[in-house]
């Protein structure tokens, strides 16, 4: 029970009162835990994710953070509202809405400034993130001059300074090149090995094998249709197919047509 | 998409406040205090010869900050007979300022004098525009707009007001990419030409959904300062730091503001 850090019972949540965004969650997430939640566009995943973190409530259900119940009227409290922003890092989905400050560098403390950190700590935090992203060339840019890569990685880092317990990434992935996706998979996974749980939504399936203990599939009714471990939900191509996760691709080959389901997780499975 | 560029270039371009000049090197808030100081004098001052003197000195410190003469003056002058010269002109006159004549002309009947008082008073006025006009835009160009921001908070603005600005200032570079972008889509659809009507269709929509989408983005935005701990006053790392060389500075500007004010 100790080792439990969100647990949701029957939670729904509806945009305006009139377009559901989720129906009856339930799900539990441990301590030290990898969890990723895939899904089609629009299946619920980001309002999760912010569920989660505390910025939108649930029209209906519970939902608890390690024991105690998330509502709107506990963040009321600036003592469990500060606790609970050190514990829990957000990383959304566009960057662009992250990273509201006129440099980098402001951008990347805004948080632990916000928290109430030492400024020496600070410093000493962002010199450390800095060496660690290779970001110390941007420090003193604006945000709109850097590319999408870069502005995912300054997103990252103004959540990792914090040094949160509970990490979220909403598509961490999206829209990036190859290199810097392995770069940011690494970085998380060593996170993940230091302690820090992370919750990753996407719908990249290249990196869920990875970046999960446990995956939880969403479908377009705004359901959890499945839920387990990686390798079992990713074998399942019926599941994948039926939730707009992968399509059937055609393509030719040694002078032949060939037609099969679009997974790109084969190399994961078999390396070389 | 002209008019989109200069917006993109006069407000972000960055190049001489980047740049390695004496003033680029002072600390923001003792520069901006100077300039202040020097504003205040050009505003005050009586003398002509002072006027030059402070004009003069403005060009000397463009020049040693490595600004391109040309363009400080381009950026200067654009300005000056907007709001000098068609106050200056009627100054001149006897009308206005009655005194020594200088010139005398007879237009249908109506003689009209220049006279000596006249011309001082147009002079006085011209480079007191002139000069402090050039100082507002040495300190512009010569400074980045985030410093510029960040020296309001010396002047005790509240860091909300001052937040706010930097918000805008960094969200308006958005703005215009997607406007940009939109004009592309449509002039890849449509062509160059469209007709006038369907055109202000195409700008009334335009302003709806940046409307809606600078609600969104403004949702979204405060949910990510939420996120980070924001609780209603932001915090921000003050990382001003001055030099032996900025207080060396601040106490010549100080002793000059003197002698001028003494020497008038």
């Amino acid at each position: 029970m100790d080792d439990l850090i969100f647990a949701l019972k029957d939670v729904y949540f509806s945009y305006l009162g009139k377009f559901p965004a989720l129906r009856g969650i339930d799900l539990e997430i441990k301590k030290g835990q990898k969890v990723s939640v895939i899904g089609a566009n629009g299946s619920g995943k980001s309002t999760l994710l912010q569920i989660l973190d505390g910025l939108i409530f649930a029209d209906k259900g519970e939902i608890g953070f390690r024991g105690r119940k998330l509502n709107e009227k506990i963040f009321y409290d600036p003592g469990f509202s500060r606790d609970f922003r050190r514990r829990v890092g957000f990383v959304f989905q566009n960057p662009d809405v992250q990273l509201f400050c006129p440099t980098v560098k402001e951008d990347i403390v805004f948080g632990p400034l916000q928290l109430g950190l030492e400024k020496n700590e600070i410093v000493k935090r962002l010199e450390k993130l800095v060496e660690g992203l290779g970001i110390g060339a941007l420090l003193e840019r604006q945000p709109h001059q850097l590319s999408v890569g870069e502005k995912r990685k300054v997103a990252i880092a103004s959540t990792l300074i914090i040094e949160p317990e509970v990490l979220i990434l909403d598509e961490p992935t999206a829209g990036i090149d190859p290199l810097t996706t392995r770069h940011i998979i690494d970085l998380l996974i060593e996170e993940n090995l230091a302690g820090s749980t992370i919750i990753t939504s996407t719908h990249d399936l290249h990196i869920v094998e990875e970046m999960s203990d446990v995956v939880y599939v969403f479908g377009m009714d705004k359901k959890i249709v499945k839920s387990g471990p990686a390798e079992d939900i990713l074998n399942d191509t019926a599941l994948l197919s039926a939730n707009n996760l992968v399509h059937i691709h055609s393509h030719k080959h040694m002078g032949k047509v060939h037609a099969h389901p679009h997974l790109h997780i084969e190399h994961h499975n078999n390396p070389g | 998409m002209g008019a989109l560029s200069f917006l993109k270039d006069s407000v972000f371009a960055e190049e001489y406040a980047a740049g390695g000049g004496f003033l680029q090197s002072l600390d923001p808030r003792v520069k901006a205090i100077t300039f202040l100081l020097f504003i205040i004098q050009v505003l005050f001052a009586r003398s002509i010869p002072a006027l030059f003197f402070l004009y003069g000195l403005c060009l000397f410190l463009a020049l040693v900050s490595r600004i391109n003469l040309g363009f400080f003056l381009k950026r200067t002058w654009v300005f000056i007979p907007l709001f000098a010269l068609f106050i200056a002109i009627p100054a001149l006159f006897s009308t206005f300022s009655p005194g020594e004549g200088l010139a005398t002309w007879d237009i249908l009947g109506t003689k009209l004098t220049i006279t000596r008082q006249g011309l001082a008073a147009a002079v006085t006025f011209i480079m007191r525009v002139a000069a402090s006009v050039s100082f507002a835009v040495l300190l512009t160009i010569t400074t980045r707009h985030i410093e510029l921001l960040k020296v309001l908070r010396i002047f005790k603005i509240p860091q909300v007001f001052v937040m706010t600005l930097g918000m805008c200032y960094r969200y308006i570079y958005l703005f215009v990419s997607m406007i940009e972008d939109t004009y592309r889509a449509i002039k890849s659809r449509v062509g160059v030409l469209v007709h006038y009507k369907s055109g202000q269709n195409i700008v009334a929509w335009n302003i709806a959904f940046l409307w809606s989408r600078s609600l969104k983005l403004n949702e979204e935005v405060y949910r990510a300062m939420l996120s980070r701990g924001y609780e209603g006053e932001a915090r921000v790392l003050d990382e001003f730091k001055t030099q032996v060389k900025d207080w060396l500075w601040l106490f010549s500007v100080a002793a000059l503001y003197l002698i001028i004010l003494w020497m008038t």
